[in-house]
């Protein structure tokens, strides 16, 4: 895409570096700026709270039990909520409760910030764009050229290559989950019996935060094909198995092949 | 944004500081004049212009044919030294990869080594003609940012 007309930020937060694609039809520069700035605030504001490394957190001291009731802010009720509904829709292979260093909300916290975080970009009147948390990002507005923008997913062992392309349509995420970045950091709740392990999980749909759970939900499974079916309508999966074997839901969607050709989907795979 | 400090401040500062460097890269490098426009070209409060506000905006290097390794000045920053290596390939950057990093102590040098895969993620989805962004596994950890913090604040006590 061009890079004309359009905003690029990376802000480091929540352990991570969220990055900030913001169309500017028809804004100043400063209304944008001013835009990604509260928008950047209110990351910071989500991981003060949900932080796990900071003692005073909100959410480290519910764990410790030292939080009073009033002290509690609504966004831990809420992402809990949440956490439990994915729980259900999952079968339990995404448990936030289950965890062996006690209830730890991590894994559906960031997608469920930026998702939150797009929609205030929105309110601000950015009129289109994309929000890259680390590799999980929630689009909306009209993209660069198409009907979808365009998103290339990481190879899990081939680091400078592309596994695929996806047409995220305005209003999806995308989420992906692997184990190559942070080698074994997924905490396996049902230990899956001589399957053969995913090393990347993709999931678009309409919530990141569902998207980045159901990923990590994928990644652990012990038949992760079979719960990529059961999810909730709007969902779809890419995954790749250690392998090399990829397999995805019928309505995954897969960008048309691109006119220079180098998506490299149908291409063998070898660790 | 506003908000960097400690650790934060410097993965920011790294990524700000090695974006410009790769616009570097390519400036001083045997490309030609048409690509030269510098990253953060924008008039007035370019955010790469300003360590509080780092960006990845960079050039691409459209319409240079055949296969290109081209490698940055050495360029000294604020934790040490760091130049960057970049393979071209018909018009598209192929690979982004440090050449050389000298870094003042050890925590620097770890920050830097965890930046810079991002940010040959982020500068490869910049310049690419039809791709918006790059979707894949989380590439630091929050525990680690965190103990660099902590190790820094101590540092700094010291």
């Amino acid at each position: 895409m061009s890079e004309e007309g359009y905003f690029r930020h990376a802000e480091a937060v929540m352990g991570t570096v969220v990055s900030f694609l913001l169309a500017e039809d028809g804004l100043a520069f400063t209304e944008v700026l001013a835009a990604t700035e509260k928008a950047a605030a209110e990351l910071h504001r989500l991981d003060q709270i949900f932080s796990l490394w900071r003692e005073d957190s909100p959410m480290w001291r519910l764990r410790a039990g030292s939080l009073a009731a009033e002290e509690l802010p609504p966004e831990i009720p809420a992402v809990l909520a949440l956490c439990a509904e994915v729980r259900e829709e999952t079968g339990g292979n995404f448990d936030p409760w289950a965890l062996p260093g006690g209830l730890d909300p991590t894994g559906l916290v960031k997608g469920w910030a930026i998702e939150r975080v797009g929609a205030l970009l929105q309110g601000a009147g950015i009129p289109a764009g994309i929000v890259n948390g680390g590799g999980d990002m929630t689009a909306f507005g009209r993209p660069p050229a198409g009907p979808a923008w365009q998103v290339g997913i990481q190879h899990p062992w081939r680091r400078e290559r592309l596994a695929c392309v996806v047409g995220l349509a305005p209003g999806q995420s995308l989420a992906t989950s692997g184990r190559y970045e942070r080698g074994e950091h997924l905490f396996t709740p049902l230990p899956a019996a001589g399957s053969v392990r995913t090393a990347s999980v993709s999931v678009v749909g309409p919530s990141l935060a569902r998207s980045d759970a159901y990923a990590t939900a994928l990644s652990v499974a012990a038949a992760p094909a079979s719960l990529a079916k059961m999810l909730p309508a709007g969902y779809e999966s890419y995954i790749v198995f250690e392998d090399g074997a990829e397999e995805a839901t019928t309505g995954f969607p897969f960008a048309d092949p691109p006119p220079d050709g180098d998506d490299n989907r149908g291409t063998p795979l070898h660790p | 944004m506003t908000r960097l400090k400690g650790a934060f401040a410097t993965l920011a500062a790294v990524v700000g500081f090695a974006a410009v460097l790769v616009a570097h890269t390519l400036i001083g490098s045997s490309v030609p004049a048409s690509l030269r426009s510098a990253a953060g070209n924008r008039p007035g409060g370019s955010p790469s212009n300003s360590s509080k506000t780092p960006t990845t905006t960079v050039p691409g290097p459209a319409g240079v044919t055949g296969n290109h390794i081209v490698t940055g000045k050495v360029t000294g920053y604020g934790y040490g030294e760091v130049a960057v290596r970049l393979q071209v390939d018909n018009g598209r950057i192929v690979s982004v990869k440090v050449a050389k990093l000298l870094t003042a102590d050890s925590y620097s040098q770890q920050i830097a080594q965890q930046v810079i895969p991002m940010l040959a993620r982020e500068v490869m989805a910049a310049q690419s003609a039809r791709i918006s962004a790059i979707s894949g596994a989380t590439y630091t950890s929050e525990g680690y940012a965190y103990s660099v913090q902590s190790a820094l604040d101590a540092l700094k006590k010291g």
